[in-house]
């Protein structure tokens, strides 16, 4: 994937009066029998889901965007749309550059196959060329340090191995615009020493990275500016120490070691 | 007019299909997933190792040896056009049935990399299809040995099997990008699946001949997709002889319309498997 071409300052994302509606299933898993043995009574299979609402912000290359939010406020959403993985349904995204696509998480979509496979699989997906996956893949690997198990179906991963080399797929391709999801964030003590380091690695790199995370006190070491949502709102955004406070604050737990810590 | 220009822009869609222009381009970029998603997903059924390849050629013919003592029993024709004709039409009858089976879960079992990555969803069902397309190129090959032992007719009509093919894997192709985006909304349609291929199966002119069919019973030819492209490749591989024109027709028409009307779909509607899946 490309150098970074960008120097800091210059605007990498800029999300402008972004709303996002869709409508999912009630039903974990819908099927015609039950729409069929419903038929006629009126029952909702459906509901609509105002994930964000009116959403404004901007993020730079050279700086890191924290996420807050409590679960459910559309953090997820916001980095989908992002992604161009769900189109807005009002308002406008601007993307400039390369963005990571949260491929990451993508890898391991097929737990039958090794995790070597699934990283390829994962990269051809998100449009990289099998030159650049074979330029980075010992890096992933060297990273992940999952030693031969990378050669093991990913069914037989631990969670926390799993989230190793999905941490370690989003940092190692490079790219421009970097998303972060706290679903990466389950490896052990040690490699999340690691991760934390590659992060502030990346930081100095001028690149934009965005970092959405329920670990206020990493959100306040590493961050440039932290955005808060609510409910599909932006409540706050700013200074990474006030809207943290102000975070903590609203969630009526105050400084404590519970989530001061982790990714 | 931005100051700068933006590598992406992401805007409301509308409803329907989006710019095929563009959603071709990223597709035609990522063919090399299709390649290497099917290659895995063969060397996940083991068809990569000896055994994996002797069963992908065994498990054909025991099947067509099964169904041809039933017709013996039944007390249909027995003889060796007849096991041509049982043969050659399982093996085409096997490429759609497989790449509707495949196709099926193919976009709810991508389900990880739907909501975490951006890429043209129709990937998945035609991935699907190309491994059918791969499991059913051996049987070709088996096939051909298998009409010189049983020294069936052989002319240059024989090259009609080539439109033939094509027409058939369009049509495989439709059938797994329609059922796909359809167990996205219901997700049993995998249980009927078999129940649906089966009763195709016998509706098919495979286990009899599409001449022996009763004229009360026409009517099945003009509701039976599969009917026609049977009928014309049974004509050319085991009689040697040319397809009848209709019959071609009616099977491209068929093909045609079920690849659009289910791109069609399958297009309009992939926006939202994200949320779905």
């Amino acid at each position: 994937m490309s150098n970074s071409l960008h120097t800091s300052g210059d605007i990498a994302v800029s999300v402008q009066h972004l709303g996002l509606t869709y409508t999912t299933t009630i039903d974990r898993r819908p099927t015609l029998k039950s729409r069929v043995k419903t038929l006629g009574r009126g029952t909702k299979h459906t509901r609509t889901v105002r994930a964000l609402d009116d959403v404004m912000l901007d993020v730079n290359y050279g700086s890191v965007l924290g996420v807050v939010g409590a679960n459910g406020a559309g953090k997820s959403s916001l980095m989908r749309v992002i992604s161009g993985i769900l189109p807005p349904t009002q308002g406008r995204v601007e993307v400039f550059g390369k963005v990571s696509t949260l491929l990451a998480l993508g890898v391991g979509f097929s737990p039958s196959l090794s995790g070597r496979a699934n990283v390829h699989l994962g990269g051809l997906a998100a449009g990289m060329t099998r030159d650049e996956i074979a330029d980075h893949f010992d890096e992933i690997a060297d990273f992940a340090d999952l030693g031969e198990a990378i050669d093991a179906p990913m069914r037989t991963y631990s969670s926390g191995m799993y989230a190793r080399l999905a941490f370690s797929v989003a940092v190692t391709v490079r790219p421009d615009i970097l998303i972060v999801d706290e679903a990466l964030s389950t490896g052990d003590a040690k490699f999340k020493e690691k991760s934390l380091e590659k992060i502030k690695e990346l930081r100095s790199d001028a690149r934009a990275l965005i970092l959405v995370s329920h670990a206020l006190g990493t959100i306040r070491d590493i961050c440039n500016e932290v955005a808060w949502l609510d409910k599909g709102r932006l409540v706050q955004r700013g200074n990474p120490t006030d809207v943290v406070d102000a975070y903590s604050q609203f969630l009526q737990v105050g400084k404590s070691a519970a989530i001061d810590e982790d990714i | 007019m931005e100051p700068t220009t933006a590598s992406e822009v992401y805007l409301p869609f509308r409803k329907g299909l989006p710019p095929l222009r563009g959603y071709w381009r990223t597709l035609w970029k990522r063919r090399a997933f299709i390649a290497e998603y099917s290659r895995s997903e063969l060397r996940e059924q083991h068809y990569d190792s000896v055994f994996g390849q002797i069963w992908l050629i065994l498990n054909p013919l025991l099947l067509s040896a099964v169904y041809f003592i039933l017709i013996v029993i039944i007390g249909g024709h027995s003889d060796k056009l007849r096991y041509g004709h049982l043969t050659a039409c399982l093996f085409l009858f096997y490429l759609v049935s497989n790449s509707l089976s495949a196709g099926v879960k193919s976009v709810t079992a991508g389900q990880r990399l739907i909501l975490n990555t951006a890429f043209p969803r129709i990937m998945l069902p035609i991935s699907a299809t190309v491994v059918a397309i791969f499991r059913f190129l051996p049987t070709l090959v088996i096939f051909a040995i298998l009409r010189s032992i049983l020294g069936l007719p052989i002319s240059f009509q024989i090259f009609w099997a080539i439109p033939i093919v094509i027409i058939t894997v369009l049509f495989a192709l439709g059938l797994a990008i329609s059922i796909s985006c359809i167990n996205v909304y219901f997700r049993d349609i995998a249980n009927f699946l078999p129940y649906f291929t089966r009763t195709l199966l016998y509706l098919s002119p495979i286990l009899w001949e599409a001449s022996d069919i009763k004229p009360q019973l026409r009517t099945v030819e003009l509701f039976n997709p599969v009917f026609s492209i049977l009928d014309s490749w049974s004509r050319v591989v085991v009689h040697a002889q040319a397809p009848q024109l209709s019959s071609m027709l009616i099977s491209l028409a068929w093909a045609i319309s079920i690849f659009f009307i289910g791109t069609y779909f399958f297009l309009s509607r992939e926006r939202e498997f994200a949320v779905r899946v």
